[in-house]
């Protein structure tokens, strides 16, 4: 399947690969912000921008 | 029946994906559980899951998941209590130092003056300034002299919120250019590598590069007694090399792996699912 979305922030059409999951962070290959994976709704994807890290993050 | 396990999440990382993985080969169901859409009421909440694994990457949102499953009786991994103790670098150290495995010296204090004097009982400056509660290697500072700590501990006050008006003071230990994180579940280490830094901090969220470490006794021996410190379960054990031989450094309750598994040939993903799978098979 061929997924596709736009970038929310430089709106640049992003192809993603197929093992690609809901939640998951990824950098925008035009703009390198990191942008989040919304929704997963057939071939569409809905992106949004990823949350800023916060302190309690990470191990 | 097929394994239900809800995987507790706020992002999906490879470590995720990974787990994902092991768990499709292991014939065992996965719910991913997107923890900042669910409503933790006890009074209606439909638990569907056999177990919970904790994978927040948020510390606070985990813990307050991992407490509410608990609450309801479902098994969670690590358990709450666990991951608490290790999510506060203060309460790891105390635990450790009770029982007498080997740590780095610490203080924790609450203003300038005490401070100095704390350090002066470590050995004196160079010392580490670390949060109580925070990870991938930020908000550390290496300390080398009284003008620094001044500094540091104005700009904490200032700046910081209560959390960061508590001052966990380490002693420096000078390491070889690395340090050790062991995958240790159910105090077996699964395996181990060496994380590669020319910079004092090692992590590898700030650069550090990843090769196998060779898992000898003492080390197994260490790792079992810090397991066994603090409750068990899944974790990423922090360890320096001295010439007084390992000190635990700290305990990470929800390690991140997507570098080891390549170095050190090892499905620490599998192992985590394994993990999961016997803690319910001893349950029944």
């Amino acid at each position: 399947m061929n997924l596709k979305g736009n970038c929310p922030i430089c709106d640049c059409e992003i192809n993603l690969s197929e093992g690609i999951e809901e939640s998951e962070i990824f950098t925008c290959p035009e703009c390198h912000n990191r942008i989040l994976v919304s929704k997963i709704e057939n071939e569409n994807v809905i992106l949004e921008e990823a949350p800023k890290i916060e302190e309690d993050w990470g191990e | 029946m097929r394994i239900k396990i809800g995987i507790l999440h706020s992002t999906i990382r490879k470590e995720e994906k990974l787990l994902m993985e092991a768990a499709r080969k292991k014939n065992v169901e996965i719910k991913l559980i997107d923890i900042r859409e669910e409503i933790f009421n006890p009074q209606n909440y439909k638990v569907d899951v056999d177990l919970v694994l904790d994978r927040s990457v948020s510390t606070i949102k985990g813990l307050q998941a991992l407490l509410f499953f608990e609450s309801l009786g479902v098994p969670t991994v690590n358990r709450y209590e666990v991951s608490s103790l290790c999510a506060d670098k203060f309460a790891t150290s105390l635990i450790l130092y009770k029982k007498g495995i080997p740590i780095p010296k610490f203080a924790l204090v609450f203003s300038e003056k005490q401070a100095l004097e704390a350090i002066k009982a470590l050995g004196g400056f160079p010392v580490v300034i670390k949060p109580t509660h925070g990870s991938w290697g930020r908000l550390l500072a290496k300390i080398n002299d009284k003008e620094s700590l001044e500094a540091i501990l104005e700009h904490k006050e200032i700046l910081g919120s209560p959390q960061h008006h508590s001052f966990y003071i380490q002693e420096y230990v000078q390491k070889p250019g690395r340090d050790i994180r062991a995958f240790v579940i159910d105090g077996e280490v699964v395996c181990a590598i060496y994380r590669h830094s020319s910079h004092w901090i090692t992590n590898t969220a700030r650069g550090a590069k990843v090769s196998k470490c060779k898992v000898d006794s003492q080390l197994i021996e260490i790792c079992k007694k810090a397991s066994e410190a603090v409750g068990g379960g899944i974790l990423g054990i922090d360890i320096f090399e001295t010439k007084e031989g390992y000190k635990i450094n700290e305990i990470n309750h929800a390690t991140e792996f997507r570098n080891s598994e390549e170095p050190t040939g090892v499905s620490i993903s599998g192992a985590i699912i394994d993990y999961c799978i016997k803690l319910l098979k001893n349950k029944k």
